[in-house]
């Protein structure tokens, strides 16, 4: 009967070794008709080195992982010591023990046999006369050439990933390397097992991120095989893992790569790379896709999922701030629990999409999510653009765009405008109106002709007064207000401003063909 | 009729003084009342700083009567005013010199149901809280809430499984677990231990914790407040590490029934073999 050692003998993951039962099924040992005569369930014992030992007392020059040939020279007729050598090679933890049979024994010692089975050690008897160092050399030059192997890929991994920290490239670049190695989905994500980044084969990953929720909900995190991970941290905190899924190689190497991509990833977060968080970049690439219509919103979904974003029966709301700062845009969306992603779309906008459940009345989130941004921020004219809520995750792009649209439109004149907290499309009239039209040359030329007097000898102040005496309904105390003059001093600019356009600004459709030429520059300068 | 019920959870960083404490969770309050959410539990000694850092007994001050003292009242009548159950983590004091770590249960009409005082008081580093609370004394009560039955187990009881098994025995369907734990201390032990008491009980957890480090101490309080479900799933998103943040989520209390439907661990535990678990 066979006395079980539990789980087979493991080494340090990361040494090169070949099981016991891997080398009895080398071509050059088949030759010695090998035969396994004890601890047969233990075949899958790692060998570390091949060592040769006739010495009774070969136990104490073992340091483990071993498989000893003997030919039992020093054995034969003591069956005390038959046993003890046996004890001695599973007290050192050998791997397996290999018995010549010839001289010493023409059959396979019964003692020996019992003792190897009791302890659980793998005893192999070789039928046939057979050269131990052609075993050696065969196991050993197979050892050296993997535990090489190993060093090697090490080495690759570490000098690619390295390169690419030193070179300042992205995260993106980082994780794309290990996919190339690793030849299988690689994830990285953050405590909150929102996904950060991926990389490898498109449709692969997308396999993985739309069972995301699943995986990621799983309190103690066990995926089955090939799953791995490698923490990620420094300064005793960690921030989050990376994750080979699917990982088709052995599991050493797999564990080997997966820690490479680790170090370079805590080293390349530490270093600073980017003036944006991961969370950042990944929420960024997502929005900018979904904005762009590049990407077809439906194949962005598994990315939006595993994003963090609820996305089944939602009620969507795209908005867009000017000028926010996307720390304070988050912060404000988790005080106040709404689920939603923020990003920045380009310099100064960002983009917030909230998804909120759909008894939840929309417009009112939405401006109490406006409201407490300004408080919060202290920016109390903060404006928040707004689309109309989407229903269907399709509509979201042209959400986006809209509330971009809105967000443009009154850009440069949010302090002139009695905006409300929410600004809708329905709020910008005419500006939205030019900010569309703003492409069209015949559009362009009219705004030239008509400002000429201006933009000929530009003088941003004047431009400026009429730009808010225009926005402010030629309200003449509001103007001079907002631009920290007196009355008189505001009446001789715009007496400036009459003379150089040669228009009377009282005149209802003087002052409305160049509000609207104005409109149409600023549309195409913004 | 739906089982569903939106259920919240808010971390928050200490603002430096009392007053503005309470402040921002009677905005909390608001907030996850506009979003519908039904009952709201706070992190534990809600309106102070984690004050177990050091041993002062300047904040003794810090405790006041449950249900009598200002807090309760102020919470009672924004309750009733927002239709929402409320759990508040605070500092009570029975009588001068008699003070424990309680939470107090207010219903949706703004009454107050009970308390639940803190069983397991630990003494260690960065939590003296032997200083300040002596250990519990009110059993394991279950409150008959207008959205469910709710019990409560603050911060350090949660290693302990017999008293989330009792709270299980008595009916509670989501146990709210209010804590202030430290980062290098109990990491590991977060969504471990929650998660398993709500599969072995088979109930809602929901679990809280400050974020921030004080004045007071060298405590890293991580946050990363959740809700989970009697399967052990995360309910959406774990919270952030390091920001204030209020967790707002649906919690279909059929579940209860469906897993424990399939897991039958109220009819296969056997007490009459427990008495050693007892034993002084």
């Amino acid at each position: 009967m066979t006395t079980s050692l539990g789980t087979p003998r493991t080494l340090d993951a990361l040494e090169p070794a070949l099981s016991v039962r891997q080398v009895l099924g080398l071509e050059r040992v088949l030759a010695g008709e090998p035969e396994v005569v004890a601890g047969a369930s233990q075949l899958d014992r790692l060998v570390r080195w091949v060592h040769v030992a006739e010495a009774a007392d070969v136990g104490v020059m073992l340091t483990g992982g071993e498989m000893v040939l003997t030919t039992g020279v020093l054995l034969a007729g003591d069956e005390a010591a038959q046993a003890e050598y046996i004890q001695s090679l599973h007290r050192a933890e050998a791997s397996a023990v290999v018995l010549g049979l010839g001289r010493a024994f023409p059959a396979p010692p019964d003692v020996m046999r019992r003792a190897a089975e009791r302890c659980g050690l793998p005893m192999v008897v070789l039928h046939r006369p057979f050269p131990f160092a052609e075993l050696t050399e065969e196991v050993q030059s197979r050892l050296v050439q993997r535990k090489f192997a190993a060093v090697s890929l090490s080495e690759a991994v570490r000098t690619a990933l390295t390169g690419l920290i030193t070179g300042g490239a992205p995260l993106q670049s980082l994780l794309d390397e290990v996919a190339a190695h690793s030849a299988c989905p690689v994830v990285v994500t953050n405590l909150a097992h929102r996904v950060l980044a991926t990389a490898g084969e498109r449709s692969a990953v997308d396999d993985v991120l739309r069972d995301w929720e699943r995986i990621s909900r799983q309190a103690g995190g066990s995926e089955g095989d090939g799953w791995i991970r490698a923490e990620l941290g420094g300064r005793g905190e960690r921030w989050g893992q990376i994750m080979l899924c699917g990982y088709r190689g052995d599991t050493a190497t797999g564990r080997l790569l997966a820690d490479r991509a680790a170090e370079a990833l805590v080293l390349h977060r530490m270093l600073g790379g980017s003036a944006h968080t991961w969370e950042e970049q990944s929420a960024q690439s997502l929005m900018t896709d979904l904005a762009s219509g590049v990407v077809p919103a439906r194949q962005l979904l598994p990315r939006a999922r595993a994003a963090g974003l609820p996305v089944n029966r939602r009620t969507f709301v795209p908005m867009v701030v000017r000028d926010g700062d996307t720390a304070q845009l988050d912060r404000v969306l988790r005080l106040l629990g709404l689920p939603g992603l923020v990003a920045e779309l380009a310099d100064g906008v960002t983009a917030v999409l909230l998804s909120l459940p759909r008894d939840q009345d929309a417009d009112a989130l939405a401006a109490h999510f406006a409201s407490r941004l300004r408080t919060e921020s202290g920016a109390l004219k903060a404006v928040v653009a707004a689309a109309g809520q989407r229903t269907v995750w399709d509509d979201v792009p042209a959400g986006l765009r809209e509330a971009q649209h809105v967000a443009d439109a009154v850009a440069d004149s949010s302090d002139a405008l009695e905006l409300p907290a929410v600004v809708r499309l329905k709020d910008v009239h005419l500006r939205g109106l030019i900010r569309l039209l703003r492409d069209d040359p015949q559009v362009q030329s009219f705004a030239e002709r008509e400002l000429d007097g201006l933009l000929c000898a530009a003088d941003e102040d004047l431009l400026a007064v009429l730009r808010t005496y225009l926005a402010t309904g030629r309200n003449k105390s509001r103007t001079a207000q907002l631009h920290h003059v007196s009355r008189p001093a505001l009446y001789r600019r715009l007496e400036a401003i009459e003379g150089r356009l040669g228009v009377d600004l009282d005149d209802f459709e003087q002052a409305a063909s160049v509000h609207i030429a104005l409109l149409a520059h600023d549309a195409q300068q913004g | 009729m739906s089982t569903v019920i939106r259920a919240a959870l808010f971390q928050t960083a200490w603002t430096g003084d009392k007053e503005s404490m309470i402040q921002v969770h009677e905005q909390a309050v608001r907030d996850a009342a506009a979003q519908g959410a039904q009952v709201l539990c706070f992190q534990e000694l809600f309106y102070g700083p984690y004050f177990c850092q050091v041993q002062d007994k300047a904040f003794y001050e810090y405790a006041e009567a449950i249900p009598d003292g200002p807090i309760v009242k102020r919470f009672q009548a924004l309750a009733k005013e927002h239709g929402i159950v409320l759990v508040l983590p605070m500092y009570e004091e029975e009588q001068p010199g008699v003070l424990y770590n309680t939470a107090a249960v207010i219903d949706a009409d703004g009454s107050y149901l009970g308390k639940y005082r803190k069983h397991h008081i630990p003494q260690v580093p960065g939590f003296w809280e032997k200083f300040y609370f002596r250990p519990g004394n009110s059993g394991w009560p279950i409150f008959d809430t207008k959205v469910g039955k709710i019990g409560v187990y603050i911060c350090y009881d949660r290693h302990f499984p017999e008293g989330w098994r009792a709270l299980g025995l008595a009916g509670a369907e989501i146990v709210f677990n209010p804590s202030a734990t430290s980062r290098g201390l109990s990491a590991y032990l977060w969504q471990l231990e929650q998660p398993a008491a709500a599969a072995a009980n088979e109930y809602f957890v929901g679990a809280i914790n400050r974020v921030g480090v004080e004045d007071l101490g060298n405590n890293d309080f991580y946050g990363t407040t959740y809700f989970v479900d009697p399967e052990a799933q995360f309910v959406g998103e774990v919270a952030s590490d390091k920001e204030p943040e209020l967790v707002v989520r649906d919690l279909d209390l059929a579940k209860l029934r469906e897993v424990r439907d399939r897991w039958q661990f109220y009819r296969d535990r056997r007490p009459d073999a427990y008495g050693p678990l007892t034993a002084p």
